[in-house]
């Protein structure tokens, strides 16, 4: 019955099934004797082609979802299902492979290898895929971040906006399912900021599954959904921005219900 | 079915295999070219290590097979019996000791295990030609024999005859360094020249035969032995002779007879000891042996030891890098290396470290061997290639074992923490 509720609200394909799953997912951390309780019960859908943006304040888990999320992490209890698949029983090197060839990361601080070139930079990911046509498919993701005449440039002889952007191409480079990107312009000017998100923009016109960590409304505006966190928990999710503003009233409901719709506002006034 | 359809799989891989090694290889080289200095450092141990190796093997191998050669010119089967003095225990005379040419010829016509014997006063002289004078020669009164036991041939001119040994004529043979000594070429045979003043005629000339540490076998000068005697009639005492056996495997045998043979002819009554000596050539191959196992087991010291510090060392620069690099490695588990790309990764670097030192220390090993091969007297040497396979081995094998740690290390570092990493 949750899946008709969805099904009338969302523009996707009724029947589709979501590309994120995530169902009761907990993550506490151990730091010596003490436990942090980074995420508490979050549940959430995320569908093909969404353009979702994480907002809360800092330490209420965001990173921590993205990871799980990104298959760098896995949760202490809770299932991640991916495209159905639940991922939490998989191997490490089953989780490289999905992290490979499925999860495009872009992240605040770039992580440019230093000692290499552009282009080296983004065929990073498929030499580990040992996806053939690798030099090719790197040169189109540079051209698709439109960095081409940069590709034989080192990270030290590029702007951080440009870094971004070889990041993005990185990402791109093994046309991954979803792009997933912590804080992407958080260490830029708003600017530079503005053109990377430009980027996003266009990915997702393409169709690509985009989520987005960040602290800035204007970054969350461009997005076509925002899911606030707090304390580990989703405390709102609405549609927003220039995408379907119809959907606005609908789309709380649809991802974040799963099991537990009475909890909610319970854990959000405390 | 799946048997071939695995293989063609399989082949389809290796080009990527191979490729992903050559990423890592290159990784590698780019790291340790960034860090020139640090990482010279580091595999100084394996580069001593690698130059001890290729040096000593070298060295070793090169006066081995010159022993060899030596000894096979020397005529394989060959003993020189001479006469020795027995001292008592406080170093007294016991007994004179001499031999004489009936011993020989006994010793000949007796021993079954000998196929020749050949009577030899060593001495040195002075030789002149002309105006040419010159001191010390090695002169070796002989007969005919001489040539066979001591596999010289003679290339120019004849040897003596058995008539001329009878005849004690003063005749002699040149060796091809003496002949370069005197200034002359092959037109001296006939010719006369003076041994310690006495005038003989040169009626052939020996083939070369090169030298030994130094000491050049060609500079010789052979004269009947009978005429040895009347030149110098003091030398009587000093009177040796070389023996050949039937062939190598008979050495004991002849020995034993002849040891039989001289006892009974000089009345030595049993428990005491021979009045003469016997020099084998494996007396020589003992010794050095000897000198082969000295220089090994020091090798063997100093190749372990600076492999144990070139290991700990790269052990110890491994563990800086992964930590330096914990990032990075985060960086490449998030965009999909397994922990054995990781692994590989680590590992490769490692073992491209050092052997690269091994390479550095291969090169010193060369030119050290280049540099002693430069001296005039020095034997000849060569690197052989089964040491630089050894060394080569020795120096990936240490950045295996010493890598494995480090590159398991960075293998098993959480993503989330290594991208966390300050
Ligand atoms: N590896 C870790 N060990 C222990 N505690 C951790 C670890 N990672 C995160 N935490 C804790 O989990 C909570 C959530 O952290 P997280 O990084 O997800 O926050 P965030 O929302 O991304 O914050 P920010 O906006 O500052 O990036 C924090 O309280 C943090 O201290
Ligand atoms: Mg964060």
């Amino acid at each position: 019955m949750v899946i008709d509720a969805t099904s009338q609200a969302t523009s996707a394909p009724e029947t589709a099934q979501p590309v994120i799953e995530l169902i009761d997912l907990h993550k506490i951390y151990r730091v010596g004797t003490e436990l942090v309780h980074a995420l508490r019960g979050t549940s959430l859908r995320i569908h093909e082609n969404e353009y979702v943006a994480i907002m809360g304040p800092s330490g209420s888990g965001k990173s921590t979802m993205m990871n799980i999320i990104g298959c760098l992490d896995v949760a202490t209890r809770g299932s991640y299902l991916l495209r159905g698949r639940d991922v939490s029983t998989l191997s490490q090197s089953k989780l490289a492979r999905i992290r490979g060839r499925e999860i495009g990361f872009v992240f605040q601080s770039f992580e440019l290898l230093g000692r290499t070139t552009a282009l080296k930079n983004v065929q990073l990911p498929l030499s580990y895929s040992r996806t053939r046509h690798r030099r090719q498919r790197a040169i189109d993701a540079l051209e698709r971040v439109n960095l081409l005449d940069r590709a034989h440039h080192r990270p030290n002889q590029l702007s951080g906006g440009q870094k971004q952007r070889v990041a993005i191409a990185r990402a791109l480079a093994q046309q991954p399912t979803i792009i997933l990107a912590d804080e992407p312009t958080g260490n830029l000017d708003s600017g530079t900021g503005e053109e990377i998100m430009t980027i996003f923009d266009g990915l997702h016109e393409e169709g690509q599954t985009i989520i987005i960590v960040t602290h800035e409304d204007h970054v969350a505006a461009r997005c076509w959904r925002t899911i606030k966190l707090r304390d580990g928990q989703i405390v709102s999710d609405q549609k927003s921005g220039r995408g379907i503003s119809d959907a606005d009233d609908a789309g709380p409901n649809r991802p974040v219900t799963v099991g537990t719709p009475s909890d909610r506002p319970e854990q959000a006034a405390t | 079915m799946g048997g071939p359809l695995l293989l063609v799989r399989a082949l389809l891989f290796i080009p990527d295999r191979v490729a992903g090694m050559v990423g890592n290889i290159i990784t590698a080289l780019v790291q340790i070219w960034s860090n020139r200095v640090r990482s010279l450092l580091t595999v100084l141990g394996i580069i001593i290590a690698v130059t001890s190796i290729i040096t000593v093997v070298s060295l070793v191998e090169g006066f081995g097979n010159y022993v060899t050669n030596f000894l096979r010119g020397l005529g394989t089967n060959m003993m020189v019996v001479y006469p020795q003095v027995v001292r008592g225990p406080r170093g007294e005379y016991l007994r004179r000791a001499e031999m004489t040419i009936e011993d020989i010829q006994t010793v000949d016509t007796h021993a079954d295990a000998i196929s020749r014997t050949s009577p030899v006063i060593f001495t040195g002289a002075s030789v002149e030609y002309g105006r040419r004078r010159i001191d010390r020669v090695d002169i070796r009164c002989t007969n005919e024999s001489f040539l066979r036991i001591r596999n010289f041939e003679v290339d120019a001119g004849r040897f003596f005859a058995p008539v001329d040994i009878e005849n004690g004529a003063a005749l002699c043979v040149l060796g091809r360094e003496v002949l370069r000594k005197l200034e002359c070429d092959e037109s001296v045979i006939g010719d006369f020249v003076h041994v310690d003043g006495q005038r003989f005629q040169v009626i052939g000339l020996l083939k070369a035969k090169g030298s030994f540490m130094g000491d050049n076998q060609d500079e010789i000068v052979v004269i009947p032995w009978t005429t040895g005697l009347k030149l110098y009639p003091h030398h009587r005492k000093y009177m040796a002779f070389y023996v050949e056996a039937r062939a190598e495997p008979e050495i004991p045998e002849a020995e034993g007879q002849l040891v039989r043979i001289l006892r009974q002819r000089h009345g030595i009554k049993s428990g005491e000891m021979n009045d003469f000596g016997i020099f084998k050539q494996d007396e020589v191959l003992k010794n050095f042996r000897q000198v082969r196992v000295i220089a090994t087991s020091v090798l063997a010291g100093i190749v372990s030891i600076s492999l144990l510090v070139g290991g700990i060392g790269i052990m110890n620069v491994m563990l800086v890098s992964v930590t330096e690099r914990t990032r990075e490695i985060g960086l490449r588990k998030s965009v999909g290396a397994r922990r054995r790309d990781i692994l590989a990764q680590f590992l490769t670097e490692a073992v491209v470290l050092s052997t690269v030192g091994g390479a550095i220390g291969i090169a010193f090993g060369y030119g050290i061997v280049y540099m002693a091969s430069m001296h005039p007297n020095m034997v000849e040497v060569d690197v052989p290639l089964w040491s630089v396979a050894l060394a080569l081995g020795f120096s990936a094998g240490v950045g295996i074992f010493f890598g494995i740690i480090p590159a398991f290390k960075a293998a098993i570092i959480h993503p989330i923490d290594a991208l966390r990493h300050e």
